[in-house]
């Protein structure tokens, strides 16, 4: 199992008050889902991808990456976690402005410690399964939208990660352009990726075949499409709400 | 991460905000500037003092008028007595005192043919004084005790005045004019350098009695001697002050008024005045560094805060703290270092502008060069490492969301 939540909490304390982000869910993924989360707004999405991205911890319950035990670890084993295992693409892109595209690109190796020979021919490689290797050398500001985050992905993709997690990855694109970048990501779960997205829309959500459903930090529902292209997966694999 | 990215991204963050670096690295331009001219300063002026010690001579004793070195209220010194050569003949019979040479001094223009100098160092003196004063004839001979006696008008001059007055031509046996009155000239000095800029060989000696008679009488007289054999400078400097005190009535609550110069004088008042100019530096450098230091670190802060959701991707992408601290202390440490290159440079081109323009021949030192660097590097580390600690610590999701 790639991915094993029991009983995760996440409680955020703002003052006196506590805000319950996640009520205790339980969730397990396996390598080479394509996973959609769903869910208003405040139910905790964000911070379930947090989470799961080895972001943020969990107050209680357990997390198990690969079957490592993620809620013990510290800051730095953390950031090595995320360096060889997560690829986060944002709603906002992300990208380093004073940075080129390869640069951009390029950084998660320079954090992972990739020699430098070897970068390029990487980088080169994600920027082609992206396409965009004739905009390498452009910084962020001179890329239209769709192409930031054909670059975001390819930033995520860089150290062959073991889960790509999108935050509301089409949040800040027009239909047509979102629809582009969906089509990237299909490709990326069709060459055995694992990909975990949030979003509002249904019709992005649809590209996936298994969608969670969030209420007040809770799953409400964990269904699995049938419908879609999607290609056949392991059922029964152990799932609880 | 490799010290090469983080060292070429932090040149490409530093080189997007050029005017607010520059401003940064004010503070440190100044501090490592100042550092490298004034330790080029005191380097050129010890040189020039090693000169002049090494031409007044180590076991001189010079009673004058006025001290070498004057400090403070200079109508005290204008209200003094004269010394006059019955002093000089007085200080000559004390048995602690061994040789002896009243010596008095003006300027004035000399000429020889059509070449002329003006305002030469004419000093009336006693054969003693080659001795005392450490003076050397090239060719020729010293003024004698017969010169003297017979107030003749001879003159040994100093190396420059042979150079320029006569050229090429052989000075001795000449007959040259010191204001107006003719001089036969008898020997040539060895050459003795220069002092503050001053050439110590535009200069000439004669007899003291034709100097009284060509140039007047009335001026204080100085006098330069040695202790007597077997006799220490302090009990020879004591034997002179009770002596001059009494003959100039000082009373026994007054200070002195007079001066007893040694080379020793020299040096304390030396050490005295690199002291004071050691202290004010020490005081520059440190506070421009401060003042820099905290100008780094309040520029680091800014850029911190500013970059909060870089520093957030970053982390999100897998540095670790210690990738996000290391990145921001390269950024704070190269802009003190570059600020301490310009600073060394400008402080260098100072040293080297004041030993073309002024007799000082400043000279930048190793030493100087590697502390400012030394203290540039030091102060980035230290203004910088608070603000790269806040950088690492950050927590991703807080600086991911931050507006
Ligand atoms: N840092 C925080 N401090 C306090 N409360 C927080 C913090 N982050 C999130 N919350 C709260 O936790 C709850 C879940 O937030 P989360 O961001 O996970 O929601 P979401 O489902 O992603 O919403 P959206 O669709 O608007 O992005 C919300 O009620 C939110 O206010
Ligand atoms: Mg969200």
């Amino acid at each position: 199992m790639l991915i094993q939540l029991e009983g995760v909490t996440k409680i955020y304390e703002v003052g006196t008050e506590k805000v319950n982000a996640l009520g205790g869910v339980s969730l397990s993924i396996e390598k080479n889902e394509y996973l959609a989360i769903m869910g208003p707004s405040g139910s905790g999405k964000s911070t379930l991808m947090n989470v799961i991205g080895c972001l943020d911890t969990p107050t209680s319950g357990s997390y198990r990456l690969k079957d490592q035990e993620v809620g013990d670890l510290d800051d730095d084993e953390l950031a090595e976690i995320r360096s060889a295992e997560i690829g986060f693409v944002f709603q906002t892109f992300n990208l380093l402005p004073r940075m080129t595209a390869f640069q951009n690109v390029e950084l998660p190796l320079i954090y992972s410690k990739a020699h430098r020979r070897t970068r390029a021919e990487r980088v080169w490689s994600v920027m082609d399964a992206v396409g965009l290797r004739e905009r390498a050398l452009h910084r962020p500001n001179e890329l239209s939208g769709g192409q930031r985050q054909r670059v975001a992905i390819a930033r995520a993709l860089i150290n062959n990660p073991s889960i790509i997690l999108a935050d509301e990855p089409t949040g800040n694109l027009d239909s047509g352009t979102g629809e582009e970048i969906m089509q990237v990501f299909e490709g990326l779960h069709r060459a055995g990726n694992t990909i975990i997205l949030v979003t509002h829309e249904e019709y992005i959500a649809e590209h996936a075949n298994r969608i969670i459903r969030l209420h007040d930090g809770l799953i409400s529902s964990d269904e699995r499409a049938a419908r879609g292209a999607s290609p056949t997966r392991p059922v029964g694999s152990a799932e609880r709400t | 991460m490799e010290f090469r990215e983080t060292f070429l991204s932090a040149l490409r963050t530093l080189g997007s905000h050029k005017m607010r670096s520059a401003l940064t690295m004010l503070g440190i331009i100044i501090g490592a500037g100042s550092l490298v001219a004034v330790m080029s300063l005191i380097a050129g002026l010890n040189q020039s003092v090693t000169a002049q010690f090494q031409s007044v001579g180590t076991d001189i004793i010079s009673v004058s008028h006025f001290p070498w070195v004057q400090m403070g209220d200079s109508d005290e010194y204008r209200n003094r007595k004269s010394i006059t050569i019955h002093d000089s003949d007085a200080i000559a019979s004390l048995p602690s005192i061994g040789l002896v040479a009243p010596n008095i001094h003006t300027r004035r223009g000399l000429s020889y043919g059509g070449e002329s100098m003006r305002r030469v160092r004419v000093s009336g003196t006693t054969p003693e004084y080659e001795t005392i004063d450490n003076y050397s004839v090239e060719s020729g001979r010293f003024i004698t005790q017969f010169d003297v006696e017979r107030r003749r008008q001879v003159v040994v001059i100093g190396s420059d005045v042979s150079e320029k007055l006569f050229g090429l031509r052989d000075p001795i046996a000449k007959e040259m004019r010191i204001g107006g009155k003719i001089f036969l000239v008898i020997g040539i000095l060895e050459e003795k350098g220069d002092i503050f800029g001053e050439s110590l060989d535009e200069h000439v000696i004669i007899p003291f009695t034709a100097f009284k008679k060509a140039f007047g009488s009335r001026r204080s007289v100085v006098v330069d001697c040695q202790p007597a054999d077997g006799v220490t400078m302090t009990r020879a400097i004591d034997d002179i002050r009770a002596l001059m005190r009494i003959r100039r009535q000082v009373p026994r609550d007054k200070p002195d008024d007079f001066a007893i110069n040694t080379q020793e004088d020299l040096t304390a008042s030396y050490k005295q005045l690199t002291g004071v100019l050691y202290f004010a530096m020490t005081g520059i450098v440190a506070l421009a560094l401060l003042v820099g230091g905290i100008g780094v670190m309040n520029v680091m802060l800014v850029s911190v805060a500013e970059r909060t959701r870089e520093i957030g991707v970053r982390k999100a992408i897998g540095a670790r703290r210690r990738d996000v601290t290391f990145q921001f202390l390269i950024e704070s440490v190269i802009l003190t270092v570059l600020g301490g290159a310009l600073g060394i440079g400008g402080g260098a081109g100072i040293g080297v502008l004041v030993r073309v323009a002024t007799p000082l021949p400043a000279a930048t030192t190793p030493g100087s060069v590697g502390l400012a660097v030394a203290f540039s590097l030091i102060t980035g580390i230290v203004f910088g490492v608070y603000p790269a600690l806040r950088a690492g610590r950050l927590n991703p999701i807080q600086a991911l969301s931050y507006e």
